[in-house]
């Protein structure tokens, strides 16, 4: 089934319509703060890559609009796309894993960021404040997964870093994202990270005894991430690195960071203790000892 | 009684060389030290900081080249005479403790035009720099076609080059503007000239050659 551009825009706009019907998630996202936060749990064998995420994102966020992506050429994360689809061929069809921001725990964009633009929200997700954001593209750097994006200016710098936000304002009044209202599968759901871990667990229990390799990715890699996926083969085929971690030089900037404060501190120390030293060393050879003596008397006495 | 300040330690075109390439430096250690230091970060948002970070680095390259055109024998004999170590300098390092705090002059050995302390720094300048051009290119220009970890890892090394350069030139200004033996330091860098007394306690060896008409 091909859907035209008419029809995905009505589907966005659908899409829309759904989300105005959620029932209020407030008490959840309360609640959820004492506990892991709240999380997200992507299932690629309920996903039909109808791509009513992607233009729910755009539409919510007030992403210029597209219409429908071919999945032979799936729009890569831009400043202008904050969660897009990962198709994969299997058989005659497509099967496609959801590609966001994944919200990490030990989030490598959050330690790297300079200005403390990004940050960990209360709830578990990471999120950004654009009025801090410097432009200096650590975080796209650093990320294991390449999901910041940002397109500036190439020779001044200029550039404001974007990604998925978690939909933090609707998840802050207690709604779900808009990715995951507008699924109509329920292949994005939205909930307690715990009980969604617990739910991803049991899914993949259930698709074990007929695919050895369904895992549930995300429950531990990064500390956890606050967007798990349980998928039916292995992660690299969905565009996931098997192993993701922390780049190694992650630390070894936080570790230069403090060395610098503390051997900038002791060197000026340092300096202090020579001022005064090297100062008394030379008041008494100018002076003949004794009248260095009577100087230094005759000082204290003033 | 002030001695008359006869001896040029620094041409005036060095004088000056100086002066801007150390205006671009400073500016280049406030708007890179904003995004390292922890907690001041904020300072660079809106990347003004970092806007104006490119515009030092053109003079911070730009400059020492001009120079360098201008001057390429004296250029050739720093870089020359900030690569030659030997003996003299193990022996300034015995003597630099009690020589920097307790000002004992007997046992420092006469040294040439620059002492060692100095030569370290210039070894900095010149190491340092080299490191920054090639991270720091690599930052701006290549980030896109760059793999993520060439790039982290040029973070890092424009970290250290940092580091070095930063501790050191706190060390060089409060020896040439501080310390209560420099006495005429930050005149000669202002300029060019010192007193004969000046030179031949601080630079006995390079003050000889000087007053015997050889250089
Ligand atoms: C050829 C010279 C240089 C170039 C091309 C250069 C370029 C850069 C670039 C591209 C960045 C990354 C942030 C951004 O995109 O704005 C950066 C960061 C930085 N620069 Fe430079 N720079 C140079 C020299 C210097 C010098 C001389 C200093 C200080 C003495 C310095 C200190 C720093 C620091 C501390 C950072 C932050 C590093 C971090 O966040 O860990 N840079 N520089
Ligand atoms: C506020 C900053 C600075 C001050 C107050 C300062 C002061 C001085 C003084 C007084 C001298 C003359 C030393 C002597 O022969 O008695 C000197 C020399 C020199 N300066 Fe600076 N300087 C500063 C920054 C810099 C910077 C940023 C650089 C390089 C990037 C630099 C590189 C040199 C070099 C290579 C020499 C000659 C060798 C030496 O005396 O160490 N200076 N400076
Ligand atoms: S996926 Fe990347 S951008 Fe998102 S929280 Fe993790 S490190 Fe940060
Ligand atoms: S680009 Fe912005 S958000 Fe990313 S690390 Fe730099 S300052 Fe932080």
């Amino acid at each position: 089934m091909e859907l035209s551009r008419k029809d995905f825009l009505k589907a966005s706009a659908g899409a829309v319509g759904l989300l105005l019907l959620q029932p209020p998630t407030l008490a959840l996202a309360k609640e959820s703060q004492t506990q892991e936060g709240v999380a997200m749990l992507v299932d690629v064998t309920k996903c039909v890559s109808c791509w009513w995420c992607y233009a729910a994102c755009k539409n919510y966020n007030n992403l210029p609009e597209t219409i429908k992506p071919d999945p032979e050429q799936p729009p890569p994360l831009s400043p202008d796309v904050w969660t897009t689809l990962h198709p994969v061929k299997k058989g005659d069809g497509w099967v496609s894993r959801k590609q966001a921001c994944n919200h990490c725990t030990d989030a490598a964009c959050v330690e790297v960021c300079p200005t403390g633009a990004l940050s960990y929200n209360e709830m578990g997700f990471v999120q950004y404040d654009k009025d801090k954001c410097s432009g200096c593209g650590y975080c796209v750097e650093f990320c294991p997964f390449g999901v910041p994006q940002l397109e500036g200016n190439k020779i001044t710098g200029v550039a404001v870093m974007d990604k998925c936000t978690f939909c933090q304002d609707r998840v802050a009044n207690g709604e779900q994202p808009a990715c995951a209202a507008a699924c109509p599968t329920g292949a994005i759901k939205f909930g307690k990270r715990t009980e969604l871990v617990q739910e991803g667990r049991e899914r993949v229990d259930a698709l074990r005894p007929s695919n050895a390799s369904a895992m549930l990715y995300g429950d531990k890699e990064l500390g956890g991430l606050h967007v798990m996926y349980v998928l039916d083969d292995a992660p690299e085929v969905y565009g996931l690195p098997a192993d993701p971690e922390v780049p190694a030089p992650v630390m070894v900037r936080d570790v230069l960071k403090w060395v610098g404060v503390g051997a900038a501190v002791a060197v000026v120390a340092g300096f202090g203790l020579n001022y005064i030293v090297a100062r008394e060393a030379k008041m008494t050879a100018e002076l003949p000892g004794e009248e260095y003596i009577r100087k230094r008397k005759d000082e204290k006495g003033k | 009684m002030t001695e008359p300040r006869v001896v040029e330690r620094f041409k005036k075109r060095t004088v000056w060389f100086h002066w801007i390439h150390t205006a671009a430096f400073l500016v280049l250690v406030v708007t890179g030290a904003i995004l390292f230091f922890p907690g001041i970060g904020g300072a660079a948002a809106g990347g003004l900081t970092r806007f104006i970070h490119r515009i030092a680095v053109v003079f911070f390259v730009g400059v020492p080249i001009v120079y360098f055109i201008i001057n390429p024998k004296m250029s050739f004999h720093f870089i020359k005479e900030t690569l030659t170590w030997g003996k003299g300098d193990m022996d300034w390092a015995q003597a630099a403790p009690l020589y920097y705090f307790g000002g004992d002059e007997e046992n420092m050995p006469p040294q040439g035009h620059v002492n060692t302390g100095q030569k370290m720094w210039q070894f900095v300048v010149l190491a340092t720099g080299v490191l920054f051009v090639i991270s720091g290119f690599f930052m701006w220009f290549l980030k896109d076609a760059l793999s993520p970890g060439v790039f982290q890892w040029c973070v890092i090394l424009h970290d250290i080059a940092f580091l070095l350069a930063f501790l050191m030139l706190l060390v060089h200004i409060y020896l040439g503007v501080i310390h209560p033996r420099m006495t005429e330091s930050l005149r000669s860098m202002w300029d060019g000239k010192v007193s004969k007394k000046y030179a031949r306690s601080h630079y006995g060896k390079w003050y000889d050659e000087v007053a015997e008409g050889k250089k």
